[in-house]
Order: structure tokens, then sequence, then C-alpha cells
């Protein structure tokens, strides 16, 4: 399968503050060194807790804001204001994004139709067939076109607000879609809902998904591939079933054990990280999880592991695998504690 | 056991701009000492309006009230300011979903603490200091001594509501009033909190009611849960019957339209088609109605009274004629 999206070395720092000749005196490290490939027709999802720079992932892939190195590829084009690539018009027809707030992400003073009719415009289509356009969607999002098109925002409720964002981000008809949190502030009952329109709308247009979420239930139902971020870096994606059945990275474990079980009679036992994930303004040196992780050994803090195999396409970045450079560190460390036990 | 909490016939009504808004209809439950109840709904379903009236929250001049509520042997609803501000904090105390709303921001968390010993106890600023210290200690919070002379926005999400705990629970309150305490939170931190307030809870045997959405975080604390739903309870029994073998249409779609492990990712969720009903008027007859699969004729006639001593009940006429 090819893929559609493909991203490399992906950097972004956010300076805050200026020192008195102007230069940052403090920089966040939102998102450093993060590859991914999402195949065509699949499902990417991202998982990590707030400050784990999915989001800004997400806006750097759509150049809402510009990476500081790295390159995004989608078909193997570049786009960018930089001389030499595509423009920003051709990538915006590729890819759109959903946002969480549903609200915020409608123009108030625009009516249903004229905010999805409005990319299509700019882009070309006539006004006429654009409405044409906006009427089908609205009927194809679930909404009654001839309820809905001459409403504002405010006479909608959450979930059909989020319809209509999802109908305008489809009305460029892009390859890809962003679905940043876009689920996640719908109540449950709503939230099943969308979830079933979006893997409707993707069988039927053969779209691309990358699927942003905190959610670790949703992901796993929505997705087929995950990634699962910390403080900017991946540390482990893969195949769904795969990467939920034998996570390699504590912390995807910890994660995914975090989650209070969904049936009644099994409380389970936790696996229960110490405090909060770090502060992404000076991230721990080497593994960035190593003040949190149980596992953590000296070589956790000194050097930063290298993405391994686990198996086929499941990878992850810990020196505790066995396919991992630091591996034979590792065992040796472990045979000495071993000992030390028993 | 008399209970610690007894609510009867609770209405609550909000003067809207366009009109009345019949939050909560009719609500009766009592919480035991030492349990802990789930309010289990989705938004507008009037779980944080029926929290609030319990410390009596709402702003007077907009808010019409009726019904009983008796917290630990008092009236409620008939008490003077006063007594009020006595119960609120030493009897009966609250933690909200966001802490950073919840703290005063120009004061430490430190003075805030101790301000409430104080006003509670009567005693000492250097007994009441000792106290706050105590309870950042014992929820957990790293370098607590450093940590009383810290603002709010200088500790991060999880920090803060450790801290908020900390005061819900200073003047050890009998009952304690959660509203939704870890949406806010991310998962490993959430779990953290919800272990923690498990275990305060054990150790200084309080009761407590617990505002959620989250059907895990229900099972996870919850000795018994009431379902609401457009203003009403209409489910109610221990957690584990309710959500294994739920009865009323709603608690059953809910828990099907919630996306949990080992479902059939190629299969579409069983999702509860349609939006809840606007809280315009009251309803007598079955809010759910227009949303359920089962629904009949009977449904939009006034239903029958349910037993609410019942150790289970729902409040739909497939349970209530028989």
């Amino acid at each position: 399968m090819t893929s559609v999206l493909r991203v490399q070395d992906l950097k972004k720092y956010f300076p805050l503050g200026k020192d008195l000749f102007g230069r940052p005196t403090q920089v966040v490290h939102a998102v450093e060194s993060v590859s991914f490939d999402v195949k065509k027709g699949r499902t990417l999802g991202i998982v990590g807790e707030s400050g784990c720079g999915k989001s800004t992932t997400a806006r750097l892939l759509m150049h809402l804001i510009e990476p500081d190195e790295g390159r995004i590829l989608i078909h193997g084009k570049e786009y960018g204001q930089i001389g030499g690539r595509h423009p920003l018009s051709e990538l915006r027809k590729q890819m759109q994004m959903v946002f969480q707030d549903s609200y915020a992400s409608l123009n108030p003073r625009l009516t249903i139709e004229d905010s999805i009719a409005f990319g299509p415009r700019i882009h070309g289509v006539k006004e006429v067939q654009a409405r044409q356009m906006a009427r089908d969607l609205l009927e194809r999002v679930g909404l009654n076109p001839g309820v809905f098109i001459r409403r504002y925002p405010h006479e909608l409720s959450g979930g059909q607000r989020q319809r209509v964002n999802i109908a305008r981000a489809l009305a460029i008809q892009p390859e890809i879609v962003i679905l940043d949190e876009a689920v996640s502030a719908l109540d449950k009952s709503v939230q099943a809902q969308v979830l079933n329109l979006l893997a409707d709308l993707k069988k039927e247009l053969g779209l691309t998904y990358l699927f942003i979420s905190h959610d670790l239930n949703v992901v796993q139902y929505i997705s087929d591939d995950v990634m699962v971020m910390y403080l900017g870096q991946v540390v482990e994606s893969g195949p769904v079933e795969q990467l939920y059945r034998q996570s390699a990275h504590p912390y995807t474990r910890a994660l995914l054990n975090s989650v209070p079980a969904q049936t009644p009679g099994t409380r389970k036992d936790y696996i229960v990280l110490e405090g909060d994930p770090p502060n992404p303004i000076a991230p721990p040196s080497g593994c960035r999880f190593h003040p949190r992780c149980e596992f953590a050994r000296a070589i956790c803090s000194e050097k930063t592991p290298d993405t391994v195999r686990v198996e086929g396409e499941h990878r992850a970045a810990c020196f505790r695998l066995p396919q991992s450079a630091g591996h034979q560190h590792y065992i040796a460390l472990q045979e000495v504690q071993d000992d030390t036990t028993h | 056991m008399t209970p610690l909490i007894e609510v009867k016939k609770l209405n609550v009504t909000f003067q809207g701009e366009e009109g009345p808004i019949y939050a909560v209809q009719d609500v009766s439950f009592d919480l035991a000492p030492g349990e802990t109840l789930a309010l289990l709904g989705e938004s507008g379903c009037g779980k944080s309006v029926t929290m609030k009236s319990l410390m009596r929250l709402h702003p007077e001049h907009k808010t019409q009230i009726s019904g009983q509520i008796q917290v630990a042997g008092q009236d409620l609803l008939s008490m003077k300011s006063s007594a009020l501000s006595k119960l609120r904090g030493k009897t009966i105390s609250m933690v909200f979903q966001e802490p950073m709303l919840a703290f005063d921001p120009v004061f430490t968390i430190g003075d805030q603490i101790i301000e409430a010993v104080r006003r509670h106890e009567g005693c000492s600023q250097a007994d009441a200091r000792q106290r706050a210290l105590e309870m950042l200690e014992r929820v957990r919070i790293p370098s607590a001594a450093k940590r009383l002379k810290a603002y709010p926005h200088e500790m991060s999400g999880g920090m803060r509501q450790r801290a908020m705990i900390a005061l819900a629970l200073a003047c050890r309150p009998q009952i304690l009033l959660a509203d939704e305490p870890t949406t806010a939170l991310d998962a490993t931190v959430q779990i953290q909190v919800l272990l923690l307030l498990k275990e305060l809870q054990r150790e200084l045997g309080m009761s407590m009611i617990f505002v959620t959405h989250d059907v895990g975080v229900a099972i996870e604390v919850a000795d018994r849960t009431a379902v609401m739903y457009a203003g009403r309870i209409i489910e109610q029994g221990p957690v584990q019957e309710v959500l294994s073998h739920p009865q009323h249409p709603y608690t059953q779609g809910l828990l099907a339209a919630t996306v949990h492990p080992g479902m059939d990712r190629h299969q579409p969720l069983p999702a509860i088609p349609g939006s809840p009903p606007q809280l315009l008027r009251r309803m007598e007859d079955c809010a759910f109605a227009p949303r359920c699969p089962h629904a009949q004729e009977a449904c939009s006639l006034p239903l029958p009274a349910v037993d609410h001593q019942a150790a289970r009940w729902s409040r739909c006429i497939a349970h209530t004629s028989a």
C-alpha cells in the first residue's frame, strides 16, 4: 500500500519570553524528531496526554504553523510558502481538519450553508454549484438541508455542529482528514453517532484519517494504526491490535492500563505512574519518560533510545527491548539485580 | 441506619431568559454513612445542579427550589445563611471539575486551607497551618511545606486537584461531593486521583457523591449509582447490578453506545438516535420516549410513581406498571 502522507523528523520549538537581545529565554520542546507514514485508506490514531505534542503535530501537518525542521510529504510532494514548494492552497485540497471545539471553529455570522460553501467557492467552484454541494453534504452527514441550511451555529447542538464541521472539511474533497479531538466534547450517545458517520464516510469516499484523541477506547475502536506520543516524541507505534495487546513501551502500558474498566465486576490492578507528565520546557534528558518509569536504569537518563522494530510494523523506543541497542547493558544490569534479590 | 442525606422530590427551576428551565424534576435519593453514590449522566441531565442544591450554591434570586433536603439531620432548605456557612466545608464539602476556577488565584494554597480550618474550628494560625501541611501530605503532594506557599497557577492540573481535595477535606467533613473531579485530568493522573479519593474516603469514613459521565469511573468508585436523564433519576441501584443488567432503555443505550475495549471494530456502534430534550417543561411522561426503541403509546402518559426506597428501581413503564 502506498503512503499518502509521510512525515520525516518533524521538529517544532516554541520560544517563551525574550531577553535583552531578543533571544528566547526558554524554549518549549513541543515536537521533536517525529516521523511516521500514513497509508491510503487507513486511520492513524495519535494518543498521548496534554502537552505531548499531538495537536502541534496536526497543526504542523496543516502548515497552520511552520516546522523548524523536517519534511511533510503528501504523495511525495512538499507544500509550503518556501520557494520551490507546491502552494498551500493545493495542500488544503488534499488535507482538511476538524477541531475539538465545534463552536469556535465555525464563523458565528455565517449560516451553515455559507460556512460549508465557503471552501469550494474559494477554490473556484461557482456559487450555485457550491451551494448545491453544501446541501448534498449536509444530507450526507445526516442533517436535513431543508431544516439546517439557513441556521446559524448557535442554533445547533454540539453534535449537529460537529457534523457541520465534518461536512465543511469534506467540501473540498480532501483525501486526508485530521480529526483533532473531534468527538471528545460530545456526550457518549452523540459521540457514537458521529463515530459511525466518520466510519461510513471513510468507506464511501476512501478517506484517510488522522485521529487525535486522549480517549484510548475510542482510538482503539476507530484506528488501524496507533502512535503514542510522550513529551513531543513518538514512543511507540504500530497496528492497533498489536499495540493494545502487547505494548512494548512502559509508558504505553501504563497509559492503556490507567483507563478504568468499562465492565462491572472488573475493577483492575492499576499500574499507577508517579507524578504528572513533566514540563516540555525542560524535558528530562535521555528517554523523556525515565523519571516516571519503574524500569529506568542509568542508561535511560544518559542516552535517547532509538526507535526499534518490535515485530512487523510495531516499533518502540525503549532500552528495555531486546532489539534496542542498549539491551546488553540492560540485561547485564538486570542480572546483577536478580542476583541481589534472590 | 439513618441516612446522612435524604432528598425528597427535589425540583430545581431556573429563570431563563425565555421562560423557566426545569433543570431537576422530582429527584429523590438518600445516602448512607460511608457510602459512595455515583450520579451518572450526560451534559445537561441535571447531575451537577442536583449536587449544587445539596450545598445551596444556586443563586437564590434566579432559582426556585422545592422539595426536601435533609443533610445530617438538618433541613437544608429552611436553613439560615449563618447556619449554612457552618455546614459548608464542615459537614459537607465539594470538589469541582476545574480546580483553577475553584481556588482564589490571589491567595496561596496554604492560606486558603488555613482560612477554612480557622473558620470552622476556631484554632490558632499555627495549628491551622499544621493541619494544612498534614492535609497536603495526605493527598501526596511532594514537598508539601513548600507547596503551602504556592499559588494555584504555579501547580499542574493534577497537583491543583489534589490541593482542592486537601482543602475540601481539611475540616474532616462527613460528606464529600465530587463534581467530575477527574474529567479535566490526563488518564495517568486521573487514576492517581481516583485511587487517592477512594483511599481517603475509607480512612476518614466519609460518604461521597460522585458526579460523572464516565461509566468506568462510576464502576471504579461507587457502591450505588443513580442514572440521570433530562432532569430526573431514571434508574437507581447497586452499581454492579445497574451497569451489568441495566433496566431502563436509556441506561441500556448509553452503555451500548459507549466505546469499550473488545468491541468489534468493523461493526457500527449502536448509537442512540436524536439528542436529549430541552428542559422547557415539566415532564411527567417519559422524556426518553422519542429516542427509545421500545416506546409505546403509554409512554406519553404520566408515568406511575416509583418506590424510591426500593434497592433497585427504574422509571420505565416496562418496570413500573407490572
